[in-house]
């Protein structure tokens, strides 16, 4: 068995246990994207449709396994386990909308909410991008001094792909780094500016600010470690430098990751309120796609929180999402261009 | 926490469910001069509707002299001097507003003494103000 499959099959199987997981993760009043009563959850019939879900999952998973040990198939493994996964959601998502409630039609509004800000400021979240933008000045008068080609991606061994030095490659590859670096700021400044908060008043909006606040400190400690390759592409550290940055950046990750799914979705895991009418998540349920795609035009939020899942979503109904989707594509389609 | 509270099955618009309600919050004194309310896109996102909805009933407070509205500063509390705007008109309208509100509620059933208690309620919140 190739070291490969060695590590995939256990990655395929951590995926299934977070699919296998994921139905606890939103809402309490939110079941497979439908609105439902909080104790909805402990019925039978919950219960049913949740064995049924996890049981299409797991056999996905272990098929696609199969498929990666036997046959090596690792491409053809992930597409099944992710139809599993998606056929598991979407046939519960239909059983449970016949359980579904209507949401309070009342909204409540802390006018005295504190006002949510970027940590440390705008600055800190562009640091990243100044940082490759002074890199692009440096090379502008050092070109003398750059390799005859760069690494430009990594793997287990050390660099795996170079590219030679040109002008067109060195600029070229610090612009899409800077371009990824002011995505992910953007998508910082974005959830705090264009995003729904469902409760603004209460311990529930305590622990929704630091759920949003947690996602915020994500992007930009994301943005960060991606702004890191193109230093290491230009100066080449020692390999040890590259492995304790791609450890740091695995162990924030997954740091993240664990406390948000700690809090669950929104933070919403802190605070039930029992025998309120369900608020969810403050969008119609008839606007959702099989539980996953939301278009509402008459919403002004570009972004909203998952009704699967633990994070934000974008609504597709609102124009403005289809110019960042556009930027969103634009970054990695330079990027496969120059790498060719 | 200064609650602001939208039905979405009431049949009054939005906009005027917003003017009303912080109108009430600025009448009881929970929001003072100089307080800052949400910009109209915040608001408007928490929630969930049009930004004009929003923008139209700040601008209506703004008319009313209650809120004075910057480009950047967004919406601000100003001192207001009620007296000063009053007209002749607006006494006859609000008590015949006041007894058409009594006599519908008593009309679809509400006790007299709970009426008289929220107007007892009001009237000392206002001599409190």
């Amino acid at each position: 068995m190739s070291t490969e499959t060695m590590l995939f099959v256990p990655l395929l199987i951590l995926i299934g246990g977070l699919f296998h997981i994921m139905p606890g993760l939103t809402r309490p009043d939110l079941f497979f994207a439908v609105t439902v009563a909080p104790e909805f959850r402990r019925s039978s019939a919950a219960r049913r449709i949740l064995g049924r879900y996890r049981a299409i999952v797991w056999i996905a998973t272990l098929i696609a396994s199969g498929m990666a040990l036997a046959a090596g198939m690792a491409v053809a493994a992930v597409l099944l386990q992710a139809i599993g996964y998606l056929w598991g959601l979407v046939s519960a998502n239909r059983a449970v909308r016949a359980y579904a409630a209507a949401p309070s039609a009342v909204l409540e509004v802390d006018l005295a909410a504190p006002r949510e800000r970027l940590p440390g400021g705008l600055i800190v979240a562009l640091l990243p991008v100044l940082s490759l933008a002074a890199l692009g000045l440096w090379v502008g008068f050092h070109w003398d001094r750059l390799p005859r080609r760069l690494p430009v991606h990594w793997g287990i061994d050390g660099a795996d792909r170079w590219l030679n030095t040109t002008p067109a490659t060195v600029f070229g590859f610090l612009a899409v780094q800077a371009f990824v670096c002011l995505l992910l700021a953007g998508l910082a400044w974005g959830l705090l500016n264009w995003s729904r908060r469902i409760s603004t008043a209460g311990e529930g909006a305590a622990a929704e600010r630091h759920f949003r606040r947690r996602i915020v400190k994500l992007s930009i400690v994301c943005e960060y470690f991606l702004a890191c390759p193109a230093w290491f592409a230009l100066f080449q550290p020692a390999a040890a430098v590259m492995n304790v940055w791609g450890l740091a950046l695995a162990t924030a990750i997954i740091g993240f990751t664990v406390s948000l799914m700690r809090g669950g979705q929104g933070g919403s895991h802190a605070t039930v309120a029992a025998g309120a009418a369900p608020v969810g998540d403050r969008t119609p349920d008839a606007c959702w796609k099989w539980g996953l795609v939301y278009v509402n035009a008459a919403d002004p939020s570009i972004l909203v929180e998952k009704r699967f899942g633990i994070g934000y979503t974008l609504n597709f109904g609102n124009r403005w999402t289809w110019v960042v989707l556009a930027l969103l594509l634009v970054a990695p389609a330079a990027g496969l261009i120059l790498l060719r | 926490m200064i609650i602001l509270r939208v039905d979405l099955k009431s049949p009054a618009p939005v906009y005027r469910q917003i003017v009303d309600a912080v109108r009430i919050l600025l009448v009881n004194g929970d929001l003072s001069p100089g307080d800052a309310l949400p910009p109209v896109r915040r608001l408007a996102l928490d929630l969930g509707v049009h930004f004009n909805t929003v923008a139209e009933a700040y601008r209506t407070l703004e008319e009313e002299g209650w809120l004075e509205i910057g480009r950047r500063s967004g919406a601000r509390v100003v001192p207001r001097t009620a007296q000063n705007r009053c007209d002749p008109q607006t006494g006859e309208a609000f008590e015949r507003r006041l007894r058409e509100m009594v006599a519908e509620v008593q009309a679809r059933g509400l006790p007299r003494d709970r009426i008289a208690r929220e107007l007892r309620l009001l009237a000392k919140t206002l001599e409190r103000s």
